[in-house]
């Protein structure tokens, strides 16, 4: 009984929370045209969810990159298509690679900042003195990150395919000996831009960021009001994340095949 | 107020930084590079069989690329296809009797279109032909040619069965060509072996166009190649009379089997001397 009780909980509270997070999805977009009176919160936030990731991001990109020339070029020297390497490289990052890491290590690096900062503006009762002062705090707070999670994931995840293609090429060009023209040549002929930047980099990344800056707004601003609940958020913030991203790059990859 | 300025730049260069990246990703490692830009004109041909061709495969003249292809049609009512090539300008001095061929770059690489010059003094205009064209190669072909003995003949015109028997038919399957002077002119439609004669009964499905074949002709089994597929092959024989449905060919030479030929040529003697050999280690 308290078993079948506990099971019936978990879902309707997971349903409960997804419902609240498209609730508050619609009252983010309703303050959206109020929000943009105050663009310059919305800049400060994209320093620092967006430039100041750009290391962590430019580094992961570096080292998968050449992680995957390594692995392609042992694998396809089995056939003798090393030549291929660099498409190989270039379409795992635009199509897979390159959202879904950035992706992951956005949702580690700002989603779990914006969660922690707005929560503990819940938990010291700032946010309780906006409403005092007639700001709204959707507006004020929530708002500017959620935009700028927007903006700079797909900035960030272009970042992330150039560095990766880089490390491919430093890898297979630079070590492994691969002709220069033939990896880019082969990769200029194969690549399109349609299908792999477009579709791939730019329409994943915008989902994975819309999604990523909703559940650490939303996590941020419903959690309860003591260090434990902020650390609860956080947490949750990063496991609704990554499998958000991870599911949704299944569905997405399915419709823009 | 006066922190503002520093992240305020900062998020600019990160802005315009993620779009100039954006911008690279689509222009310098895409198929972008490779559309020609600039003043084109077009030439057609018609090819026979285009392969694996594909709309913007590139044109090229000893080996560099001038050009690509626009558009690939089915001419109307023929059974060719219309190529439209799009050259770029600059290389407008094409002789009229230019050969284009259809390429495969490498083994599995994708179809280009080559063009050898010709001699002639004019040169193609916009909308001119190439009337000299080369189909693709087809992968088929081409191993059938190296390794097979060729395509069994299409018997469109119906055909006439004759037997044949053999005392080792090697491995002649059915299906398997045979060819009259080298060329195919049916194909094995069963081969049984005979519970009685201890001997392989074969049946010749022989198109009806080759019906003026004397019936003491010759049947023999023989290999395309050292390590090609078998073959049945008729040598004609002198007789006034000719071969009929359900005849059967006497003269009959069966395959040659390689360990038999090749025991031949390195042991001077017969293979029999070795029998003794063998039992004399069984002792």
């Amino acid at each position: 009984m308290s078993l079948s009780m506990s099971r019936d909980n978990i879902v309707i509270r997971s349903l409960e929370q997804i419902g609240n997070c498209g609730l508050f999805l619609l009252r983010l977009l309703s303050a959206v045209p109020q929000s943009l009176r105050h663009y310059r919160e919305t800049v400060r936030q994209l320093w620092f969810v967006g430039a100041m990731s750009l290391i962590i991001i430019m580094v992961c990109g570096l080292f998968v990159g050449m992680v995957l020339g390594l692995q392609l070029y042992d694998v396809l020297s089995i056939f003798g298509g090393t030549s291929a390497t660099g498409t190989v490289v270039a379409i795992a990052i635009y199509r897979e690679l390159g959202p879904v890491v950035t992706a992951l290590l956005f949702a580690g690096r700002a989603g779990t900042s914006v969660t922690a900062e707005i929560g503990l503006m819940r938990a010291t009762d700032q946010i309780a003195a906006m409403e005092m002062m007639a700001v709204d705090p959707i507006a004020y707070v929530a708002v500017p990150r959620f935009l700028a999670g927007m903006i700079a994931m797909p900035l960030l995840t272009c970042v992330f395919c150039a560095m990766g293609i880089f490390g491919g090429h430093l890898v297979g060009v630079t070590w492994l000996g691969i002709d220069n023209g033939t990896f880019w040549s082969n990769m200029t002929a194969t690549v399109e831009v349609g299908k792999d930047v477009i579709n791939g980099v730019l329409w994943k990344s915008l989902v994975f960021g819309t999604v990523v800056s909703l559940i650490a707004v939303f996590q941020g601003y419903t959690t309860p009001p003591t260090s434990e609940g902020v650390a609860y958020a956080t947490t949750r913030t990063v496991v609704a994340s990554s499998i958000a991203i991870l599911a949704l790059d299944f569905v997405l990859t399915a419709f823009l095949m | 107020m006066s922190q503002r300025p520093s992240y305020a730049v900062g998020t600019g260069l990160f802005i315009v930084l993620g779009f100039a990246t954006l911008g690279y990703l689509a222009t310098q490692t895409t198929s972008v590079v490779n559309t020609s830009r600039g003043p084109t004109y077009t030439v057609e041909a018609h090819f026979a069989n285009i392969g694996q061709l594909k709309a913007r495969a590139p044109v090229k003249v000893a080996g560099v690329r001038v050009g690509q292809v626009q558009s690939i049609t089915l001419d109307a009512g023929k059974e060719t296809a219309d190529v439209k090539l799009a050259i770029d300008q600059r290389y407008d001095k094409i002789p009229e009797d230019t050969v284009a061929t259809i390429f495969t770059s490498g083994l599995l690489g994708d179809q280009y279109i080559g063009l050898q010059y010709g001699s002639s003094k004019k040169t193609l205009a916009e909308g001119g032909t190439l009337s000299l064209t080369r189909p693709a190669q087809q992968l088929e072909e081409m191993l059938g040619k190296f390794f097979g003995a060729g395509g069994a003949a299409d018997n469109l015109s119906g055909s006439y069965t004759v037997k044949a028997r053999f005392t080792n038919i090697g491995a002649l399957s059915v299906g398997a060509p045979v060819k009259m002077a080298g060329v195919a002119i049916g194909s094995v439609q069963s081969v049984q072996a005979d519970p009685v004669k201890l001997d392989a009964e074969v049946s010749l499905s022989i198109d009806k166009k080759y019906s003026q074949i004397p019936d003491d002709s010759a049947a023999a089994v023989f290999t395309s190649g050292l390590i090609g597929t078998q073959y049945v092959a008729i040598q004609p024989g002198g007789s006034p009379d000719m071969l009929k449905d359900g005849d059967e060919l006497v003269l009959t030479q069966s395959a040659l089997q390689i360990e038999d030929l090749i025991g031949k040529f390195l042991v001077s003697g017969s293979p029999s001397d070795k029998k003794p050999a063998d039992g004399d280690n069984k002792h």
